[in-house]
């Protein structure tokens, strides 16, 4: 009886322990959405005052329709998804081909790779907005991808070798014998048993070339073609007024966000955990 | 296997056309740029200028006796030290807490999980305002309780300011922590912890011998990545605090782009940012050598 009774005592205080964690987890989402309806009077006379007392859009207003944020979020999407699929493409044939036809060399080959994980974007920052530059690609969506493509690949590589290390060559071999091309082998067989790999790794190039801001901040500077990093940037918090749509923009980035989040999570973990430990 | 891996080597030529387009990636995309980077830091490369000398070891020279130089050294190694800490403990220890608890786990998940989705920039903003100095919620709370008399500025007091950054860079990576250790604690045999059991183990022994002994691979792995990447983190600390109040978060990458982009020196960021990957080499060296032996051990 003594040790059932001291092991509810230590769950509940899991459980308190779980809900402290939590709130802080959760207070500044929860803090920034109703800020973001609190009119300015209401922002600097109560600072304590949890909800809003007279609703007001005027910041959503404002950032949708004079900032067009809209446009932002648009090309935010479109040099997120290039980046992922091209990425995709290129990482899932070279981890194939460095766990078929080159095993051995491969592991080296592999481990390489994340060493290149250590290069510091701002290293690499200088010879890209040299090279850009002269290549005539500033303030283009071509110029920003073909620099994601140089912290996504790498990754996506050494992800995508785990994945594609659980393939058994029993099943390559029979497809094989049936008279598959390598190409049709990859595409048909090998593909299809890897896909959730593939979903892992896409998700966490997409996250991080959504979130990247140094290359962008660096490359773009024409408030049309910028992304949403560097689009919110250009804000700044020096009126309350100014607060308001801060809090504004930043419940409308995030709370997309926040749903895809809930929705890979579990995704997002096996990706580590399954595939490149291994 | 001897026929089947023969049986590749002749179908090489199709492996290559497989990691072609990669080669070329990372030959263009990192290779290159390395270099080239290297070649700068021995140059007097301006951001604006056309004109670029050879310049030998001056860059390097000049960054070595730059005062500024060692404080962004010793704050990037004291902020990813204790931010990285913090995250494992603090993510370890909900991330336990999860897989004991016998009801609401998903619930509490996917709460704990929040941080990890904000990007930067919305970090920066969040914190920003919570820690406002004129309405922030934080500062009024403290004044309104009575532990202050008048409202902290959280970002420009001395006494504050890193703490409460990485209180942040806690509060943001500690998610990811917590998933990955949760995801490996539940690939743990159960029947490990009944056999332990058995044998008359206290919970503190299994807890050594078999919690710790499945996930430090994970940790160890979770730990070298993110030790990077905290380490070289640009956008957190710039967009949070600059660097300032008088470099007190003044980090190795901040002061590169304050080198390069403000005084338009690329060619003496180019050698900051050079000492900046020696270092990391050397410790991820070391690092790689202790996940080694490691997994030489479980063997």
């Amino acid at each position: 009886m003594k040790t059932v009774g001291r092991n509810r005592m230590g769950i509940a205080i899991l459980y308190i322990f779980l809900s402290i964690a939590a709130l802080v987890a959760v207070f500044p989402l929860i803090w920034i959405i109703l800020s973001s309806f609190k009119s300015p009077g209401e922002m600097s006379s109560h600072p304590l005052a949890f909800f809003p007392k007279n609703f007001t859009w005027v910041y959503y207003d404002r950032v949708l329709n004079n900032l067009h944020f809209f446009k932002n979020i648009k090309n935010s999407l479109l040099v997120s998804l290039a980046t992922t699929l091209i990425s995709i493409v290129i990482s899932a044939l070279a981890a194939y081909g460095i766990v078929r036809f080159f095993p051995n060399a491969g592991k080296k080959m592999t481990k390489l790779l994340i060493t290149t994980y250590m290069f510091p974007p701002i290293l690499l920052a200088v010879p890209y907005s040299i090279i850009i530059v002269k290549m005539g690609l500033v303030n283009t969506w071509t110029g920003l991808i073909i620099t994601y493509l140089s912290f996504s690949i790498p990754y996506a590589i050494w992800m995508l070798t785990g994945f594609f290390q659980t393939v058994p060559l029993e099943i390559e071999e029979a497809a094989r014998v049936d008279g598959a091309g390598k190409m049709r082998v990859f595409i048909q067989v090998v593909l299809p048993i890897v896909s959730p790999g593939i979903v892992a790794t896409a998700i966490y190039t997409f996250i991080n070339s959504w979130n990247e801001f140094l290359f962008a901040l660096l490359l773009i500077n024409s408030s049309a073609k910028m992304p949403i990093s560097v689009a919110l940037y250009s804000l700044n918090g020096s009126e309350i007024l100014d607060w308001g749509e801060m809090m504004a923009a930043s419940v409308i980035v995030i709370l997309p966000s926040i749903v895809f989040f809930m929705l890979i999570q579990k995704k997002i973990a096996g990706g580590l955990a399954d595939g490149s430990v291994k | 296997m001897r026929t089947i891996s023969e049986k590749y080597k002749k179908i090489n030529k199709t492996g290559l056309l497989f990691i072609l387009p990669a080669v070329l990636i990372v030959v263009l995309l990192l290779i290159y740029p390395i270099f080239s980077s290297i070649y700068f830091s021995f140059t007097s490369k301006h951001l604006i200028k056309t004109r670029i000398d050879w310049v030998w070891l001056d860059n390097f020279k000049f960054v070595l006796t730059n005062p500024d130089f060692y404080v962004a050294f010793y704050n990037s190694i004291k902020w990813t030290g204790l931010s990285i800490v913090g995250q494992l403990l603090i993510g370890f220890a909900t991330a336990l807490a999860l897989n004991k608890i016998p009801k609401y786990s998903g619930f509490f998940r996917i709460l704990l999980i929040i941080p990890w989705a904000f990007p930067a920039i919305v970090i920066a903003f969040t914190w920003k305002w919570i820690f406002n100095d004129v309405y922030g919620f934080m500062p009024n709370l403290l004044t309104a309780i009575g532990m202050t008399n008048q409202n902290i500025n959280f970002f420009a007091d001395p006494n504050f300011v890193f703490g409460t950054v990485v209180f942040i860079n806690i509060w943001f990576g500690s998610p990811l922590f917590m998933v990955n250790i949760l995801s490996a604690l539940k690939t743990i045999p159960s029947e490990q912890y009944e056999a332990a059991f058995m044998d008359g183990a206290s919970a503190w022994q299994s807890f050594w011998s078999i919690t710790i002994r499945h996930i430090r691979g994970v940790i160890g792995l979770l730990l070298v990545l993110r030790t990077i990447w905290i380490f070289n983190n640009f956008d957190l600390l710039y967009l949070i605090t600059g660097g300032g109040p008088s470099n007190l978060t003044m980090t190795l990458p901040i002061f590169a782009f304050k080198v390069g982009w403000g005084m338009k020196q690329l060619g003496v960021a180019s050698a900051i940012t050079v000492i900046l990957l020696l270092f990391l080499l050397g410790i991820c060296l070391l690092f790689f050598k202790l996940l080694t032996k490691w997994e030489r051990d479980d063997r």
